[in-house]
């Protein structure tokens, strides 16, 4: 059966593109232009996956109370936000309401389909049962690759799936300076410079709220980041 | 000049005021004058028009002498004496030190060249003073002891001839046997023929030799006297010789010729009456002589006390130096008829009265325009000053509203309501759309690249479908040329929105307490991996630089300023990044040869969207780095600059961080 990819974006066109992609990955898709349809849609049966616009026609935040809405109906459903808005108080806003990820539309499709590939790949390797192999372990961290689950001291860690990439990419050669290149590739995204600190900031605060003496991630100035154990 | 000064030299115009006040209190003066003089005038008149043909009141007349009878004593005849009204008694001494010396008042009597006398009279107090001047050779006095009457023993001898109270005539004679004292006699005739010569002790006198003659004053108390009077000299040569008799009595029989012409005594009481301080009243005969006078000029103590210090002051200001002339009026007294003058009213008035008057009003006057000159000097400077200080805190606003870099800062408010307010409101206004337009400009790019990102997700979703897509071989290379455009879009479009989000950063930063040098160091160890192709000079402090501050956000501004100097120098150019200390911050100074910095608007490098180079590379520039550099550079409390590098050496960009 094929998987279901709703999307929730008021601009036909962007709409359209999108879900011509999906069906050509194979993903059977639905579209929704505002939040009513999308909801009565959901109240109906659940998308295996929503990717959902911030602003909905008349709603300016309306993506948001989808999200909200969303979450309630199901905690695992991946909810991925794409808009045109990039600040950082929205990407806060977004991921704080349980969204796996936040992306601008300045994404390609290619990486837009990486990213939804990557989420599935999850929500399977969650229904399996855990697997030792695909687990990297740094001292306290571990990551499961397969879950893109991060974990410090036992503890989880929620990260995005951006966040997630980053810490991989970072953790997997220790001591490596990763410049914000590398870590944009590794995550699959094309950001500017003040995204990258931005997101290694909010991975160093997730990781401080279980440890507050986490600094595993170093800034090497002029350079990029690196983990150090 | 100052606006203060301005207008304070407009105030001490004001200080026209008390000179005109002067002008016109000389002017005062001369009306005043004026009216005293006529208001004298009419007191003179109506106190000559009370006298007028009161000759009893002038002239004294024996008891029950009718008006014609007084008024014959206007006939002057050349024997007759008109006394002086004297100012005081004289000593009775024989000498003529105490008498008015007025040479016209002496009436003067003469036998032949040889003999000759002068008579001067006065009157005082009712009493007739009478000094006798008589040229004599030969005085000769009585023989002593011998009787007045003896023929044989006698010297010279004045005799006094007068009618008394009753009109009848009498005579008495003043013999004396040496200088001194002398007292009347006159000649009683007795039973059988015989003369006694008995004393009449209300005439007295003084006998004095001088030289070429001898001297004789006498009192003569008026109440004896009627209106006939005369005097007599015998003058003898020798004791007991013939005497040559002459003077203003019948030389026979000793008859008066001429009259006593006095005031009545009336006269000064009735004068007395119109005294006044400072006013002096005078009678005198048509031709002259005072008759009587009342003279107050001298009190002046009761016109009110003295002018305070201030008033002499200012007098001299107004006053011509020297002493004001007193103002007089002269009026004839004429007789009922009014025909003939029999007498003669002269009243002076001193110029105090007027000035005192004068000098009350200027006083004032002065005191209140000077006042009012200080009062509006004083006004005028401090609304100057009050102005000028408007002035330069508005002038002061408007300078630092636009700051260097171009940030407008506020503009204070006023409430003020006059033209200074108007003008500080529209700089306000002003400067407020300035800064509206300011912001606007520095929020575009942001807002565009928000804009125009929704119609490039159709674009380069469409693109990316449409490679998914059967289409045909020729076809490709469009599609990966509008592929590639799209790509660039979206490059400018992350670029355009870099400063946004930069200000995003800052806004979300956190200052912790950081060393530079550590952080410089390895800042510029990782720019000689990423620019190979130059060469980076580093020049730190030995000591630890350290400030409150974002590491982050320095390191990017550092960047920014390599990738600056690394775009605008050549190949193989060596770049200076130095960090020095100044008192109060840090300097980070990044040098690089090359072109100099364009001279049109060195405070616009560090704007938004401003740019002056000419592009070679296909990296989209925005001129944001230098804006960006900007922005840390104020969250940490310091500032950017730019300057050329003596010689052609190339650009210095310098920023300031707070300590």
């Amino acid at each position: 059966m094929k998987r279901l990819i709703a999307i929730v974006e008021d601009e036909a066109a962007i709409r359209d593109n999108y879900a011509a992609a999906f069906t050509r990955e194979g993903y059977a898709v639905r579209t929704y232009a505002n939040r009513t349809q999308a909801m009565s849609a959901f109240a109906a049966r659940l998308p295996d996956l929503a990717i959902i616009d911030i602003s909905l026609e008349d709603e300016p935040e309306g993506g948001f109370e989808l999200c909200r809405q969303l979450r309630a109906l199901s905690p695992v459903l991946p909810i991925i936000f794409l808009t045109a808005r990039d600040s950082e108080l929205d990407a806060v806003s977004g991921l704080r309401l349980g969204a796996d990820d936040f992306l601008t539309k300045d994404l390609s499709l290619v990486h837009l389909s990486a990213r939804v590939n990557a989420l599935f790949r999850r929500v399977d390797a969650l229904r399996k049962p855990e697997q030792a192999g695909d687990v990297l372990q740094r001292g306290p961290l571990t990551l499961d690759t397969e879950r893109m689950q991060a974990q410090w001291d036992g503890k989880v860690v929620l990260l995005s799936l951006t966040e997630f990439w980053i810490v991989h990419a970072l953790a997997r050669h220790p001591g490596h300076v990763r410049n914000r290149q590398q870590l944009m590739d590794a995550a699959n995204v094309v950001l500017d410079d003040n995204t990258i600190t931005s997101h290694v900031k909010r991975i160093r605060r997730k990781f401080q709220g279980v440890d507050p003496g986490f600094d595993a991630v170093q800034t090497v100035y002029g350079m990029g980041y690196r983990w150090v154990e | 000049m100052s606006l203060r000064l301005k207008l304070l030299l407009l105030g001490l115009l004001t200080l026209v005021l008390p000179w005109a006040g002067c002008r016109y209190a000389r002017e005062m003066e001369s009306a005043l004058r004026e009216g005293e003089q006529t208001s004298l005038e009419s007191v003179a008149e109506t106190l000559a028009t009370s006298l007028e043909g009161r000759v009893d009141l002038l002239y004294r007349a024996p008891p029950g002498a009718d008006a014609a009878a007084a008024a014959a004593l206007l006939k002057a005849g050349p024997y007759d004496l008109r006394p002086e009204a004297l100012a005081a008694a004289p000593l009775v001494d024989g000498y003529s030190e105490d008498w008015p010396r007025d040479p016209s008042a002496w009436a003067w009597y003469e036998k032949d060249a040889a003999h000759r006398f002068g008579v001067l009279t006065g009157v005082y107090e009712r009493v007739l003073y009478l000094l006798l001047d008589v040229r004599d050779a030969h005085p000769v006095f009585d023989a002593p002891g011998a009787s007045p009457l003896d023929a044989r023993a006698s010297g010279d001898r004045v005799w006094l001839g007068f009618q008394d109270a009753d009109g009848s005539e009498r005579q008495v004679f003043i013999a004396a046997s040496g200088p001194g004292a002398v007292t009347a006699r006159y000649v009683e005739a007795g039973e059988y023929g015989q003369q006694h010569a008995q004393l009449e002790p209300r005439i007295r006198g003084v006998w004095q030799l001088q030289p070429g003659g001898y001297r004789l004053e006498l009192r003569v108390p008026l109440s004896m006297l009627g209106t006939g009077f005369g005097v007599l000299v015998d003058d003898r040569d020798a004791r007991g010789a013939t005497p040559v008799s002459y003077g203003s009595l019948h030389p026979d029989d000793l008859r008066t010729i001429g009259h006593l012409v006095v005031a009545a005594p009336e006269l000064t009481a009735y004068l007395a009456q119109f005294s006044q301080p400072g006013l002096k009243l005078a009678v005198t005969t048509p031709a002259g002589r005072v008759l009587a006078r009342v003279d107050a000029l001298k009190r002046l103590a009761e016109l009110g006390p003295a002018p305070p210090l201030i008033a002499r002051l200012y007098r001299r200001f107004v006053d011509q130096p020297g002493k004001a002339p007193p103002i007089e009026s002269q009026l004839p007294i004429y007789d009922r008829e009014h025909v003939q003058a029999i007498g003669e009213l002269e009243v002076t008035q001193t110029a105090d009265r007027w000035l005192r008057l004068r000098d009350r009003a200027l006083t004032r006057m002065l005191n209140f325009t000077l006042a009012t000159s200080a009062v509006v000097v004083i006004a005028m400077f401090a609304f100057a000053a009050w102005l000028a200080l408007r002035l330069s805190r508005l002038r002061q606003a408007s300078e630092s509203a636009l700051t260097r870099t171009g940030l407008i800062a506020s503009f204070p408010d006023t409430d003020a309501r006059d033209e200074l307010g108007a003008v500080a409101r529209s700089f306000s206004s002003l400067l407020g759309r300035l800064n509206e337009y300011t912001g606007y400009l520095r929020t575009l790019a942001g807002k565009l690249s928000h804009e125009i990102r929704t119609p490039l997700t159709i674009v380069r979703s469409s693109l990316e479908n449409l490679e998914a897509e059967e289409v045909p071989a020729s076809a490709r290379a469009y599609l990966e040329r509008a592929r590639q455009g799209s790509e660039r879009l979206n490059a400018i479009l992350l670029a355009m929105g870099a400063a946004t989000r930069v200000e995003e950063a800052i806004g979300a930063a956190e200052r912790s307490r950081i060393d530079l040098v550590p952080l410089v160091e390895s800042a510029v160890a990782a720019y000689r991996g990423a620019f190979p192709e130059r060469r980076f000079a580093a020049e730190l402090p030995a000591e630890p630089v350290s400030l409150e501050g974002a590491a982050d956000l320095i390191v990017q501004m550092l960047d920014k300023l390599i990738e600056n100097a690394v775009d605008f120098s050549p190949p193989g150019a060596t770049i200076t990044v130095r960090l020095r200390l100044a008192p109060d911050s840090a300097v980070l100074e990044v040098e690089n040869p090359g072109p100099p910095l364009p001279s049109e608007a060195p405070g616009q490098l560090f704007e938004s969207l401003w740019q002056s180079r000419s592009g070679g590379d296909n990296r989209p520039h925005f001129g944001l780095g230098l804006y960006i550099v900007r922005l840390i550079a104020e969250f940490h409390g310091g500032e950017a600059s730019a300057a050329n590098l003596p010689e052609g050496g190339g650009a210095q960009f310098s920023v300031r961080l707070a300590r």
